[in-house]
């Protein structure tokens, strides 16, 4: 055959595809503020929660292209634990702000899988 | 050498004394002798900027210096600062330190801007209690508890939710 689509020069494909840019985020919500994550939609509207859910499910700790950040500073800027970032402060809108810090490596069992997750510490919709 | 304009330059050589300003300073001796200077309003802003800081650092670096938690009044137009306790308050006065630096080198509000900012949106976050009291507590995942994408559901208690968190959970 000489219009055959085997190469055999040619290397097989990865299986599974392309691996993902980006590592997706598990999400945490203190349990204190866990209500005010549940209004998120109510308090602010739907595009501004999703932008939020976005930023912080896929590039926690990058600046952001339509909300103000910041690194929160001194004690209340430093990682919780081992494996955690400093504490980053969202301004969801000018009056919603969410307080977050995030671990590439975060194990729920000394034997468990590392993941990364974000941990939502605070959420507050008092005004400036 | 640079040009001193006269004030009938202003009609006669206005082109040439707005050149000058806008590449940095224009300089004119008035009729009185006074001499008066034109510059560019975000240099202007840069200079009552690191004027403003230097002094309010100088004042801060002594209050911490007393090894105590200034009080409000101590603290004056830098009240906002309340929240914090003293070690964040060395941080504060190290950090000031270093943007005074670099707006000075960079002849640049925006490092003292970007300082400034940050630590309010700390003093602000710290003013509230149970933020304050997750924001300085350790890590325990029996704190928290896994969510999904925000949902558009409307809870009834909605109305009676504090601004600041839940403290009776």
């Amino acid at each position: 055959m000489t219009n055959s689509a085997y190469d055999p020069l040619r290397p097989a494909r990865r299986p599974g595809g392309k691996p993902e840019a980006r590592p997706v985020y598990r999400v945490l919500v203190h349990k204190r503020f866990k209500r005010h994550y549940e209004q998120l939609v109510a308090r602010v509207g739907a595009p501004q929660a999703q932008q939020f859910w976005d930023h912080i499910s896929t590039n926690p700790g990058e600046p952001s292209p339509v909300a103000a950040t910041c690194i929160l500073r001194g004690r209340a800027g430093r990682p919780q634990d081992e494996g955690w970032s400093r504490t980053y402060h969202y301004e969801i809108t000018s009056m919603a702000r969410a307080d977050y810090q995030f671990n590439d490596q975060y194990k729920t069992a000394t034997d468990g899988d590392p993941h990364p997750v974000v941990a939502i510490l605070t959420i507050d919709y008092s005004s400036h | 050498m640079d040009t001193i304009f006269q004030a009938t330059d202003l009609v006669q050589r206005r082109v040439e004394f707005l050149d000058a300003a806008r590449a940095g300073c224009a300089r004119l001796r008035d009729k009185d002798g006074t001499s008066l200077v034109m510059i560019p309003e975000s240099r202007l802003r840069w200079l009552q900027s690191i004027a403003k800081w230097a002094s309010l650092h100088l004042r801060l670096e002594e209050l911490v210096r007393r090894g105590v938690m200034p009080s409000v009044t101590d603290l004056g137009e830098l009240a906002w600062l309340r929240a914090l306790n003293l070690d964040d308050l060395r941080e504060f006065v190290e950090e000031l330190h270093e943007a005074l630096v670099i707006a000075s080198a960079d002849e640049s509000c925006v490092p003292l801007d970007e300082c400034v900012r940050a630590w309010r949106t700390t003093a602000r976050q710290l003013e509230d209690s149970l933020r304050r009291q997750v924001l300085l507590g350790g890590h325990d995942p029996d704190d928290f508890e896994e969510v999904g994408p925000p949902t558009g559901e409307v809870d009834e208690d909605l109305e009676r939710l504090p601004a600041g968190g839940i403290s009776d959970q």
